[in-house]
This record gives structure tokens, C-alpha cells and sequence, in this order.
């Protein structure tokens, strides 16, 4: 048996990890299969994005989450021994992952965020250590050989026209004893952000609340996408947690990026590094972010921003 | 009252290995930290402690030299620590440090919770807690921001990618910890002192069984160059005019509604 598995939380990750796995299955001579829950409308897009196999699992009780498919798909991976097996890394995905990976005793590259095939058809893989300081080259020695890769790595290839497909529809789980009680969701923003051309980022710099105007109104001024460092939106919740950047967050790639009182910890720098200019205003002529930054301006953002903001008003009519 | 057990990583400071010169990474004058989540973890641990009794303890694994970090979780608030030390156990990938922990807390700990961090600061891989508790065949739940216990259950909030969840689950059970859940306390001279009259559980490699084998190995790790040669501005009146020129001539303002 043999099988490049894709296991993902969302459609749209599905379709971007469908991609590299459909070239690893062409490599290996290995079928592309792919996990599925709830809408089964799903399987044609799948199929014509390369699935060749489709494991439906089956609905979850009401108290139950994702991560009760845990055992089962462990078992799964036992018997049917995939030799690849990528997955989303969502929060849950990572937990899943990581669980999954100890079930069968191998080896797990988290985040990965590029591979390639060697001579001896091992996947060679990337991922960021020390905060993005340095990056780390795995290759995992036991089977499958498991990733977890983040949203955005890869992008979806076009559709093609669909080929045949085994549809295995999979077991009901014994319940976790992990139950669900209550579930808030949050409003969605990020996919903005990815996307910005402009990016001004909130900082520890700004001292409170409603400071955040003032960089709202630059980032109006510049068409901009308001984004911010992992205080800012995990322990302030200033700003959803869904635009914190950086090696928890999420990974930008503007033309310009502004940081306001952002240090330049390395956690940050790692998710802005594919910006094209970068520019910083921070009191402390020392700060980190200075050395990764085209523009840096020692001064305090309270008295930059409000002339910056008029200075701009001049240049953009 | 619960027995907790917080897992702890002694790590090379990553802000030194950025700072440092050269394309290779060089670790040999790098300051050592505790791992930032594990602060969180241990916190999270002495502030159950303080609300429901029971007992706290750390756990680390590393090599033998890393006595500084035993005394620097102590002085945190756990009572007792287990140090797991040998010379070989630097480098490890989360696969072993996952099963060298579960053959000690297997052998000889008592607990009702595992704490973990929501990942350490040098890999970040975020698989030590989880993969720990499948071992140890007990439920887990990862990335927390809030911990109750009510009536021998567990009571957590956990981030998802969508919002969050409030779950249950009994225990004994791991969570590894966000760092929004708690602020670390900052320890003094009196907590500093009384670590060192802690006592510390020495186990060595010929007191465990497993044989460890590594799942993922490492071909190179290369130091990832950041750095941009930019310019440096004052604040005054035509350092800001002197940069809105700039951005315009790099195309990146202008042209915007
Ligand atoms: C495993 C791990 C993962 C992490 N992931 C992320 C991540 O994804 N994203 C992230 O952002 N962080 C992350 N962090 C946290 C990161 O290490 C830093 O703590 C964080 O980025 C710092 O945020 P900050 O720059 O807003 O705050 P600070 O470091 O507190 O910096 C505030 C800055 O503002 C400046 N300042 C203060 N007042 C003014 C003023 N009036 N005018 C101008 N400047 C002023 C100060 O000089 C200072 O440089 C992670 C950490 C770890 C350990
Ligand atoms: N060597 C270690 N000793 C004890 N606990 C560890 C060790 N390495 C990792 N951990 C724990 O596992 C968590 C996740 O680590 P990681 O999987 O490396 O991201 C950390 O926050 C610690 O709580």
C-alpha cells in the first residue's frame, strides 16, 4: 500500500496542498488521496485538482471536535502506510498532526514551508528555527513522512478535468472524552492582509486603545491594511488575533510595510521579511527593527505620525 | 488537589543568534533562557496550585550543565524538579524528548495535569505536549488561554483558527498553554534563594530503557539573513518630508485613493 495523504481544515488549504501532493504522487507513483468531512459536494473539486482517493469521515456528534478522528485516522495510516502525509497547520490541524505522528511513531516537520525531492526520494524539507533566525533542513527517516504546511505556501493549481476516484467512506470514532461545551467564532479580516499592498503595523510602542486612530487614519490615507505584533492581539486584544504578524501569525508581503513602536523581535521580522520596503518608527535608536529596515526613523510615533499624516496629505491627491 | 507536572525547555536565546555576525550559526556564546511559553506553563501550574492545592513540579530535559535553568524554573514556584540529563541530549527532535519525558512521568510521577508550553522557542514545533499525552494515552487539549477545574473536570478555553472553545475533559490530561493565559510572576532574591534548597529528581540515560532514535534528522541549519543596509532618519520637519519623497520615488505611496 501506498499514498500521499492531504489532510486540511478548509477548502481553499485543501486546494493548496492538493498541489504539491499531486506532483509528490506523479514522483512516487503513489496515489493522491484526501480527507473530507461534512460537505461531500466537495469531491468533484478535489478530484479535479488530482485526488485519486477520497476518505470521507463520518459526521461528529455535537460535543465532539475534529480532533476525535485522531485514533481513527492513526488506524487508518497503519493499515493503508501512505508514504507521505501533509496537513493544514491550523491550531488544530498542529495538534492533530503531532498526535497522529506519535500513534505511528514517526517523524513530523511542523510548519514546513518548502520541500523538494532528493535522489533517494526522500523529502527534503524546510522549516524556521530560533524564531526565524535560522532555518532548518529535515528529512524524516520513518514512514509516512509527515509536514505540517502553513496557509499560503503553496498556491492551488488550475482544475483539471476529473479522473477516477475510490470513495472510502470511514467509521464512526469513538467519542473523546474532550467535550465541546460552547464555541465563539470571530470574524474573519486576514485574507486583507496577505493581500495588502500597504501594511501599517501596531506595536507595544502605542499606549493605549484608541492610539490605534492614529495609525488608522495613515492607513487610510495609504490604502492601507491594518495589521499588528503578537501583544498587541493576544495579550491587548486590542486587534483580532487573526492579524497579529509573524512566525505565530501570519506571514505579509507588501510593497510597503510601516511599523509603529514594533521592536524587530525576530518572532515579527520572520513574518514581513518578503516585504519590499520596510519602513520603522520607533523612539529607541537601538531597536532591532532599524536593522531590517530600508527607512528608519528614531523618533516618538506621537509626534512622527500626525506630521507624517499631513505630509502625506500634500503628496497624494 | 491536584499533582501538576510543568514541562520546561532550556534554550539558546534566539535574540543573541540574530544579533551575532556571520552567515553560520554559532552557538557557543549564546545566552540560555527559559523557553518564553514555559514561563506561562509554570505559571499557569503554581496559580492552580495557589487556587485548588495540590502539588507542582518541573520536569526538563537537557544536558547536564543546563543547572541553571533547574534553579531558574524553581525559583518560579514548583516545590520539586526532575532533571533528565545526559550529553546526548541536546538536539533533540520532539519525537524523543516526547519519549524520554513519557518513560520517566510513566515510571515515576504522579499526576493529574501535564503543562506544557504552546511551543518552545528555539524549534517552535509545537509537538512535544501533544505528542506526550498520546503516549501516556491521556486526552490533551493545545493552545489554552484559560484553565478551570471544576469537579475533577477540566474547564479549558482553546484558540482555534475560527474563534475559540470552551471544552471539558477529565484528568489526568495535558494542555499546553498560550501566552495571553497568565503574566509570569518576576521572581526575587527570597525565590532565587529558596530554589536552591529545592530538591531536584537527577535522572540520568542508564536509568531509562528506551533507545530514543531520532524520526527526523537534520542535513543543515543556515542562518536566515535578514538584515536590510537602509537609512536611518531623525524626526525633524525634513527627515519626514526627505522620506515621503523616497517612498514616492520607490513607487510604494502615490497613485493610491
Ligand atoms: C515562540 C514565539 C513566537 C512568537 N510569535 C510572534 C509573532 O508571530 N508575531 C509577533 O509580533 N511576535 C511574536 N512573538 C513575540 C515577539 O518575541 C515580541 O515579543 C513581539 O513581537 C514584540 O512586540 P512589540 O514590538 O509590539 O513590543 P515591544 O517589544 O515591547 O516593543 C515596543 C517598541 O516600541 C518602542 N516605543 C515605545 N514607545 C514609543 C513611542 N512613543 N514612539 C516610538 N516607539 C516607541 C520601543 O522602543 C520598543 O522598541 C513570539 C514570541 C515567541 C517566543
Ligand atoms: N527538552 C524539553 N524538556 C521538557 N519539556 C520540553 C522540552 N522540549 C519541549 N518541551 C515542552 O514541550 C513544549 C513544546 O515544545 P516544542 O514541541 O519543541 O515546540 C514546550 O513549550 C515545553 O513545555
Amino acid at each position: 500500500m501506498a499514498g500521499i495523504w492531504i489532510f486540511a481544515e478548509n477548502h481553499k488549504h485543501c486546494l493548496e496542498l492538493l498541489n504539491p501532493g499531486q506532483k509528490l504522487a506523479q514522483k512516487l507513483g503513489s496515489p493522491l488521496a484526501i480527507f473530507l468531512w461534512q460537505d461531500k459536494e466537495l469531491i468533484k473539486d478535489y478530484v479535479s485538482h488530482g485526488a485519486e482517493q477520497i476518505f470521507v469521515l463520518p459526521p461528529l456528534a455535537a460535543d465532539q471536535t475534529l480532533e476525535a478522528y485522531v485514533p481513527l485516522i492513526a488506524d487508518l495510516a497503519r493499515r493503508e502506510q501512505p508514504d507521505v502525509f501533509l496537513l493544514g497547520s491550523s491550531l488544530r490541524c498542529k495538534e492533530m498532526a503531532a498526535r497522529i505522528a506519535a500513534s505511528l511513531n514517526t517523524g513530523l516537520c511542523s510548519d514546513c514551508i518548502a520541500f523538494n525531492l532528493n535522489d533517494s526520494k526522500a523529502l527534503e524539507m524546510e522549516r524556521l528555527i530560533f524564531g526565524g533566525a535560522a532555518i532548518q533542513k529535515v528529512i524524516c527517516v520513518t514512514s509516512p513522512q509527515m509536514a505540517t504546511i502553513p496557509a499560503g505556501t503553496f498556491e492551488a493549481g488550475p482544475a483539471q478535468s476529473p479522473g477516477e476516484v475510490r470513495i472510502v467512506e470511514l467509521a464512526d470514532p469513538l467519542p473523546s472524552v474532550v467535550k465541546l461545551i460552547d464555541k465563539k467564532s470571530n470574524a474573519h479580516q486576514s485574507a486583507n492582509l496577505t493581500e495588502a499592498r500597504v501594511v501599517v503595523c501596531v506595536g507595544r510602542g502605542l499606549e493605549k486603545e484608541s492610539d490605534l486612530g492614529m495609525a488608522r487614519e495613515l492607513a487610510e490615507l495609504l490604502g492601507a491594511e491594518i495589521g499588528c505584533t503578537r501583544p498587541i492581539s493576544e495579550e491587548l486584544h486590542w486587534l483580532p488575533e487573526d492579524t497579529c504578524i509573524g512566525l505565530s501569525g501570519i506571514k505579509v508581503k507588501p510593497e510597503l510595510y510601516i511599523g509603529l513602536g514594533v521592536s524587530g523581535q525576530i518572532q515579527h521580522i520572520t513574518g514581513i521579511r518578503d516585504a519590499r520596503i520596510i519602513f520603522a518608527i520607533n523612539n529607541d535608536e537601538n531597536a532591532p527593527i532599524f536593522d531590517v529596515s530600508n527607512y528608519g526613523m528614531v523618533g516618538d510615533v506621537y509626534k512622527v505620525v500626525p506630521q507624517l499624516i499631513n505630509e502625506l496629505k500634500k503628496t497624494i491627491k | 488537589m491536584p499533582n501538576i507536572l510543568c514541562c520546561f525547555k532550556w534554550v539558546a536565546d534566539e535574540a543573541y543568534i540574530r544579533a551575532s555576525a556571520g552567515k553560520e550559526l554559532d552557538l557557543e556564546w549564546v545566552d540560555y533562557k527559559i523557553s518564553d511559553y514555559d514561563r506561562n506553563a509554570i505559571e499557569e501550574a503554581v496559580r492552580l496550585q495557589e487556587q485548588y492545592g495540590g502539588n507542582v513540579s518541573a520536569i526538563t530535559v537537557g544536558k547536564p550543565d543546563d543547572t541553571k535553568g533547574l534553579k531558574d524554573a524553581l525559583s518560579r514556584g514548583p516545590e520539586k524538579a526532575y532533571f533528565i540529563n545526559d550529553s546526548s541530549f541536546q538536539n533533540l527532535e520532539p519525537s524523543q524528548t516526547a519519549a524520554i519525558l513519557a518513560e520517566v512521568i510513566k515510571s515515576q510521577i504522579d499526576y493529574d495535569l501535564i503543562i506544557c508550553g504552546e511551543g518552545s522557542s528555539d524549534l517552535y514545533a509545537q509537538q512535544v505536549g501533544p505528542r506526550l499525552a498520546e503516549i501516556l494515552s491521556i486526552p490533551c487539549v493545545s493552545f489554552i488561554q484559560k484553565l478551570d477545574i471544576e469537579q475533577n473536570q477540566l474547564i479549558v478555553e482553546r484558540k482555534v483558527d475560527d474563534g475559540v472553545e470552551v471544552l471539558s475533559l477529565p484528568m489526568p490530561a495535558l494542555v499546553t498553554v498560550l501566552p495571553d493565559i497568565n503574566s509570569p510572576r518576576i521572581p526575587g532574591l527570597k525565590d532565587t534563594l529558596s530554589a536552591s534548597r529545592k530538591p531536584v529528581v537527577d535522572i540520568g540515560r542508564d536509568d531509562l530503557s528506551g533507545n530514543f532514535e531520532s524520526c527526523l534528522q537534520t542535513m543543515a541549519i543556515n542562518k536566515a539573513n535578514m538584515e536590510r543596509n537602509g537609512i536611518k532618519l531623525g524626526s525633524e520637519p525634513q527627515d519626514i518630508s526627505q522620506l515621503v519623497d523616497a517612498l514616492v520615488k520607490q513607487g510604494v505611496i502615490g497613485g493610491v485613493k
